[in-house]
């Protein structure tokens, strides 16, 4: 059972003379089974007396019904109550509950029981009738005479209502059962329940129930009408099943529609065979309950006592204050507070009531100096379910004067009202009020410092829930902003646009044009200089567009291609030495490129063994012994913390919490970034540990661009890829987010996309259900680095090729779309090199950024478009697309096969800062 | 311990305690109170407690203080921090755009401990369609959010044109405009810039009968009465619009934006008919009838580098000559008379309420390494290598008592392209020196509003300079501003005023501070609103 919503709801509350004590406590054992009209039925002419004989309390209790009483309650009843107070309590709950059907075998071994049961209070009637087998259609017949129970009522000529009554059965069920005789030519009983105090109608997925009765008798073929009896359970997991079932015949393999179906070994040679299943429903269910306040003098201590007894499910807390005059205003209450009591900062206490033995309900002694004028106090029940006294705090009055009765105070004067209220915070009225609660508790807070000595006050606590509120209203307000502010404004003016004109860098972004290039392949250390290669290349990469070129890990390493890191300060590397490289992004850097070092930081080989013949003893000048690596790979013995991400098991992965260890990294990132020249990081399997230790490396390097590699699955269903891939996105984002933006990532999820697209000519998969690109690309476009190929994935390693012959579909699409693109070498020297510089110095042209506005203008089955920045139109798909004339005017740009690209003439566009 | 809290104004809280020996508790910046001995001036073991952390330990005594760092971050207690509403935070129909936004976004600013708001009030929205009609429902609305947010506003009354978002002037000023350009500045091919009236026309009756002054007067004292009930309260200062984008300038860079080349000269503005006149005029009075037949013939175009055409040629060019001089003057005086015009109309009008009255100034730091400073001579600033062309200004801003508003804080010298001779650092220190003489009081501003490289870096260093700013306004809030890829930055920026460099437990009790606690309570202001 659980609270899913609460309504306000208004209800009787009333001063009941003690008198009436009995009927109320009457109430309260009856509400141990959930009926739910207690006090609806409890009249409403209680008498206002607040100085009754206090002997007749004492007839009533020996009057009371069978329930054992509360010892205390009972002393506290008999002495001098001079005030006593009846609150209603009116909630309602979602109740989930289930519905169970069972077909058996009666006792006399000859007729047959359905029974239909249901484990929710309510008043359930059974609402049914049947097929008969030699009837065509699906409409009900009346059962024969003999089937109907006592107590039915016939509707029209088709459906018996029949009332579930109250069953024996220990669960609380209401249940109905009907006997048939097997022979009797019934094919399906069929049946909806229906609540009648509510009106509503359960029904099994929006149609009848239907159980069938010949399933078992020979085939398929004579089963009657559209809804064959098994139709209506498909998919009911295994869980749900009762324990009662025998699990070898769950597991029967008749297929996953009759999986939840299961068949009593006792019937099995029988032609109808029993079954038993359930369904979840679930009803809203109004619950009264009441609190009930008395207080008395204590001659003795000068202090009042307030007896608080509710009949509510017990954990039910309250807050509690006290207050000196009318004005409400809560104070705490001086010691001794009853047990379980926590004193708040917001001046408060707060009590678990304790449950009454036995009993349902729950109650709680308060002791209150006599010169307090009153008391104030709400319940709660959960997080999310404050009781409350017509939306105020309940207010208890100690009159100072046992002969007066209580004065008509706040709340009580008129036919007064119980609101629930339920604490949401995504309502932005709540929101409001939770905000302003959060500013008046910073007063308090200030307040509180001079007022509760030396209390441990827990400020810090607050701070961090303030943050926490900053964020989320930033959050809100950054919505709002973002959806409504256009980031280009259209003016027809003559010249050209023009980017800002300072442009911003970020290592997330770099200058956000930035255009990057793998400058290397998975074979590119065979020839043993690969450096000097690349550096005749350089001016070639730059005149085609390139701002920065990423380079292969640079390290000495355990494999040829540099992914397996040993000796980090050692560069001499099969793609050529330290000097060479050094030479390398020296010529870069002439040409106006930038540098990104692939740095795997994730990882490292050792080189020496420990006492156990473990290879975790590193060497070199960071000759770290096995405290740096993670303790949770047992092949390698660690002795770090546990890993803050996942494994990579080829070699030992380092343990990033340790301080030592990202001092040395760091340090070594400025020798690379200082000595080399490196101006940013390829982060290698950044999976393997926490962004958090990536901000840190990169808040310590400043890099002018970094990105890093989070490549796990796409999610698919029986082999077919999602069309939603949010979740994969989600991840990328959520570690770009622990590098606090730091960082970029590669786009493995509009790759993964792209692939089901062109794979299999679904490019409806190109846009996400909110319009935007599918891939992260849609989600967070600056910190981006859309790709459609690898070292890993392409390459001669092909681990996750690109649909062949469609990369330049792939590159037509992150060429000209937001984020950025990152162009793969080997595509660069293949026969798409002039179509890919096309693109790019389309790109530069339009100045496409990574932040880039794009507008999916069609996304069907054969063809995609796109208009990025309202300056360029991509199409890419064998359909046929023609950008919309509006106020630009397109001109083609050029085509290639399945995709083509326009640029907007005449009216251009203007990029200003204000 | 006894301790009181008292509330002094809004945003401020003192707290005093008393332990048990009589020792008094003053609120310390960065987030902590400490127990002081007030009799005796020594330090001795005692206790002390922060907010944050709310434990007791001894302190310890003897420890060597940095009062380096103790003056960093007085300067930076005295420093208000305010933020900027969207320039469209009212749209043309007099509602409040993206309300709920804006709503969301004066909590969040009041939690994180902000002082205030900046408010542009757009004459092309208040009086757009008829002279004297006022409109400003919207606004009146956005001060009642702004209050009842508990932030304190700055208001900026704005007499120019936006862009982006585009703000036109009003209506029926521009329907004047069309069939006469001569009330817009023009450039030397006689291209009116429609942004902002001429400052020539300032005291002709060309709208509608009316002088451009009168109608910001009754502008200005529409304005006054309609905010009556947040004069003083909620409303603490008020910038008067003084040209274009609300600086005292010439729009001598205003076709510039667009292009790539930001380091351009501009124009010289003085071609619209009545800045003709005027020249011609003064030419004559001077006894050079010929020098006031245009502008400078030998001035480059507005995005052409300075040595493009021989008058801001660093050596040898016309600007140092006697007819530069002359023009040069000229030029830049009626821009300060305009300037004073404006500023004593509205020192004068706000004269008897408790807002403060500002001015803008540009920071035109391109070129500023060269001999000649093209950028600020077109702009109206005859600022060269041996002439100080701010002096003037400060000067006309102390007659008048207003504060200035500097923009640029954000902007370093590194991040600027080597090639424009450019330096906002040094400009700024420039005039800021020129304000400190004068006595006038600083205001900063960030120029990015998307962020330069570096930005709060250069702020934080900016306003922990000697030459104090009292105030600082963060442009602006929108959808950049709360970005996640601006506003953890942002928050750190504003925690970093609040909690200084040095973690409060290495602090070291101080006499200093313990005789001296009016000047901390800004400070434990601040920490009380974002403890």
């Amino acid at each position: 059972m659980s609270t899913v919503t609460i309504e306000p709801l208004v209800i009787n509350f009333r001063r009941e003379n003690p008198r009436f004590r009995r009927k109320t406590k009457l109430c309260m054992s009856c509400s141990l089974n959930h009926s739910a009209k207690l006090f609806l039925s409890s009249g409403s002419t209680f008498i206002s007396n607040f100085n009754a004989p206090r002997v007749l309390l004492h007839t009533i209790k020996a009057s009371s019904s069978s329930t054992e009483t509360d010892m205390l309650a009972d002393t506290f009843e008999s002495t001098d109550v001079f005030y006593k107070q009846t609150f209603a309590l009116k909630r309602t709950e979602t109740v989930e509950g289930k519905i169970i059907i069972k077909l058996d075998q009666a006792k006399d071994q000859r007729s047959w029981q359905l029974t239909v049961g249901c484990n929710i209070p309510g008043k359930w009637i059974l609402h049914w009738g049947v097929n008969y087998i030699d009837d065509i259609g699906s409409v009900w017949d009346q059962p024969p005479d003999n089937m109907i129970p006592p107590g039915s009522i016939t509707v029209k000529d088709y459906a018996i209502e029949t009332p579930l009554k109250k069953s024996s059965e220990s669960e609380i069920f209401y249940e109905v059962k009907i006997d048939f005789k097997p022979n009797s030519g019934i094919a399906a009983i069929n049946f909806v329940l229906k609540d009648e105090e509510t009106g509503t109608w359960y029904q099994h997925r929006g149609i009848d129930f239907k159980v069938p009765l010949v399933d078992y008798l020979q085939d398929n073929g004579n089963l009657v009408g559209a809804n064959k009896g098994f139709s209506i359970w498909p998919g009911w997991p295994l869980g749900q099943l009762s324990k009662m079932l025998l699990k070898s015949k769950v597991s029967d393999t008749e297929g996953q529609d009759k999986s939840s179906w299961s068949r009593d070994p006792k019937q099995e040679n029988k032609r109808l065979e029993g079954f038993y299943a359930e369904q979840p429903i679930s009803k809203e269910v109004t619950f009264d309950n009441s609190v009930s306040v008395s207080v008395k003098k204590c001659p003795e201590t000068a202090k009042n006592l307030l007896y608080l007894e509710t009949d509510l499910p017990a954990d039910v807390v309250v807050h509690w204050g006290v207050c000196r005059e009318d004005a409400k205003e809560w104070e705490i209450s001086a010691a001794p507070y009853p047990p379980e009591t926590i004193v708040l900062k917001k001046k408060a206490l707060r009590t678990l009531i304790q449950p009454k033995e036995r009993r349902n309900g729950c109650w709680r002694l308060f002791t209150v100096d006599k010169e307090l004028e009153g008391f104030l106090f709400v319940l709660k029940l959960n997080e999310n379910t404050w009781l409350k006294c017509v939306g105020n705090d309940f207010y208890i009055r100690f009159s100072s004067s046992s002969t007066l009765p209580v004065k008509p105070g706040h709340g009580t004067s008129k036919d007064p009202q119980i609101s629930v209220k339920s604490v949401e915070t995504n309502q932005e009225a709540s929101q409001t009020a939770h905000t302003d609660g959060i500013i008046n508790e910073i007063r308090n807070l200030v307040s509180g410092i001079s007022s509760e000595k030396g209390r441990e006050t827990k400020t810090k606590e607050v701070q961090e829930h303030i943050l926490q509120e900053i964020e989320k209203l930033a959050a809100e307000a950054y919505s709002i902003f973002r959806s409504s502010i256009p980031t280009f404004s259209e003016e027809a003016v003559v010249e050209s646009a023009t980017p800002l004109s300072t442009v911003k860098i970020s290592s997330g972004t770099g200058s956000g044009f930035e255009i990057l290039c793998q400058g290397f392949n998975w074979e590119s250390h065979k020839s043993g200089r690969w450096y000097m290669e690349l550096k005749e290349k350089a001016e070639d990469l730059s005149s085609l567009g390139f701002t920065v070129i990423w380079l292969p890990p640079p390290t000495d390493s355990v494999s040829p291609e540099g992914y397996m890191p040993r000796d980090l300060y050692n560069l001499n590397s099969r793609y050529g030495s330290c000097d060479e490289l050094k030479d390398l992004v020296k010529k870069f850097h002439e040409v106006g490129i930038k540098v990104l070092g692939d740095v795997v930081l994730n990882h490292r080989c050792a080189q020496y063994q420990n006492q156990n013949g473990i290879w975790n003893i590193f060497g070199g000048r960071l000759n770290w012994d096995d405290r740096a690596v993670v303790a949770d790979d047992p092949h390698f013995q660690g002795r770090g913390n546990k890993s803050s991400g996942d494994s990579f098991h080829a070699a030992p992965n380092i343990d990033h919490s340790q301080e030592f260890v990202r001092k040395d990294l760091k340090e070594w990132l400025h020798w690379l970034r200082n000595d080399i020249g490196y101006d940013g990081w390829r982060l290698d399997f950044v999976r393997g540990f926490w962004g958090g230790y990536i901000k840190d490396y990169i808040d310590a390097t400043e890099p002018y661009f970094a990105v890093g590699e989070y490549w796990d699955s796409l999610s698919y269903t029986f082999g077919e890829m999602d069309h939603n891939q949010d979740a994969h996105r989600q991840r990328i984002i959520d570690w770009i987010n622990a590098t606090n933006g730091t960082a970029g990532a590669f786009d493995v999820t509009t790759k993964g996309i792209l692939h089901g697209a062109l794979e299999k000519c679904e490019y409806w998969r190109l846009s996400d259900k909110k319009g935007k690109p599918p891939g992260v690309v849609g989600w967070w476009p600056s910190r981006a680095v859309t790709f459609i190929e690898n070292h890993d994935t392409g390459s001669t390693q092909g681990h996750w090729r690109f649909p062949r012959g469609k990369e330049m579909q792939g590159y037509a699409y992150i060429l000209t779309h937001s984020g950025t693109p990152s162009v793969f070498y080997d595509h660069l020297f293949s026969q798409y090199r002039s179509e890919i510089a096309s693109l790019i110095s389309l790109r530069r042209r339009n100045q496409i950024h990574c932040r880039s506005t794009v507008k999916i203008t069609k996304a069907e089955r054969d063809v995609y478009a796109a208009i990025v920045d309202e300056k360029v139109a991509v199409k890419i798909g064998p359909g046929y697309y023609e950008p919309p004339s509006g106020p630009q005017r397109w001109s083609s740009a050029f085509e290639g096969r399945d995709y083509k690209v326009w640029e907007a003439s005449l009216v251009t566009m203007v990029h200003k800062v204000h | 311990m006894e301790v009181s809290a008292s509330y002094i104004s809004d945003s401020r809280f003192i707290v005093v305690a008393k332990n048990d020996s009589g020792n008094i508790l003053y609120p310390r910046p960065n987030h902590s109170v400490c127990f002081g001995q007030i009799t005796s001036r020594t330090q001795k073991p005692g206790l002390r407690f922060t907010t944050k952390a709310m434990r007791c330990e001894p302190a310890r005594p003897g420890h060597v203080s940095d009062s380096h760092s103790v003056t960093r971050f007085k300067l930076l207690d005295s420093v208000r921090l305010h933020v900027g509403l969207p320039m469209d935070a009212v749209s043309d129909s007099n509602t409040v755009n993206h309300a709920r936004a804006i709503a969301a976004g004066l909590k969040a600013l009041k939690l994180l401990g902000v002082e205030g708001v900046e408010l542009p009030v757009w004459w092309g929205i208040v009086e757009k369609e008829v002279n004297g009609k006022y409109e400003w429902s919207g606004y009146i609305a956005l001060a009642e959010m702004i209050q009842k947010a508990g932030l304190k506003l700055h208001v900026s009354l704005c007499f120019h044109a936006s862009k982006q978002p585009k703000i036109p002037l009003p209506r029926w000023v521009s329907m004047i405009g069309e069939s006469q350009f001569s009330i817009f500045f023009a450039d030397k091919s006689r291209q009116p810039c429609k942004e902002c009236l001429s400052l020539a026309v300032d005291d002709l009756s060309v709208l509608d009968g009316k002088t451009p002054m009168q109608v910001y007067q009754e502008f200005c004292e529409s304005f006054k009465s309609a905010f009556s009930p947040f004069m003083g309260s909620t409303i603490t200062g008020v910038t008067m619009g003084l040209g274009p984008d609300g600086e005292l300038r010439y729009p001598s860079h205003h076709c510039l934006a667009k292009s790539t080349n930001m380091s351009g000269v501009g124009e010289f503005q003085c071609y619209d008919k009545n800045m003709l006149n005027l020249l011609k005029q003064h030419a004559e009075a001077t006894g050079n009838p010929l020098w006031g037949l245009g502008g400078p013939h030998n001035a480059p175009d507005y995005d052409q580098p300075p040595n493009s055409n021989n008058f801001f040629s660093d050596y040898g060019g016309s600007w140092e000559s006697p007819y530069g001089d002359f023009f040069l003057s000229w030029y830049s005086s009626q821009l300060i008379s305009h300037g004073d015009r404006l500023l004593s109309l509205a020192s004068s009008t706000f004269r008897d309420t408790e807002v403060t009255v500002y001015g803008k100034v540009p920071l035109m730091y391109t070129w500023y390494r060269t001999r000649s400073h093209p950028s600020e001579l077109t702009t109206g600033f005859y600022n060269v290598a041996n002439r100080d062309g701010y002096e003037r200004v400060a000067e006309m801003f102390a007659r008048n008592s207003c504060k200035m508003i500097l923009p640029g804080m954000d902007l370093s010298d590194e991040h600027q392209p080597r090639e424009s001779l450019s330096s906002p650092e040094l400009l700024l220190a420039q005039i800021r020196t020129a304000c400190r003489k004068h006595g006038i009081k600083v205001s900063g501003q960030n120029s990015y509003v998307s962020g330069a490289p570096g930005g709060f870096e250069q702020i934080k260093k900016n306003l922990l300079s000697d030459n104090v700013v009292e105030l600082f306004t963060y442009q602006r809030m929108g959808a950049y501003f709360f970005s996640p890829e601006h506003f953890p930055s942002f928050t750190n920026f504003v925690r970093s005023f609040n909690q200084p460099i040095l973690h409060s437990d290495d602090l070291p009790m101080e006499q200093k501070q313990v005789v001296e606690p009016p000047s901390m309570s800004s400070e434990s202001s601040i920490k009380m609103q974002t403890a």
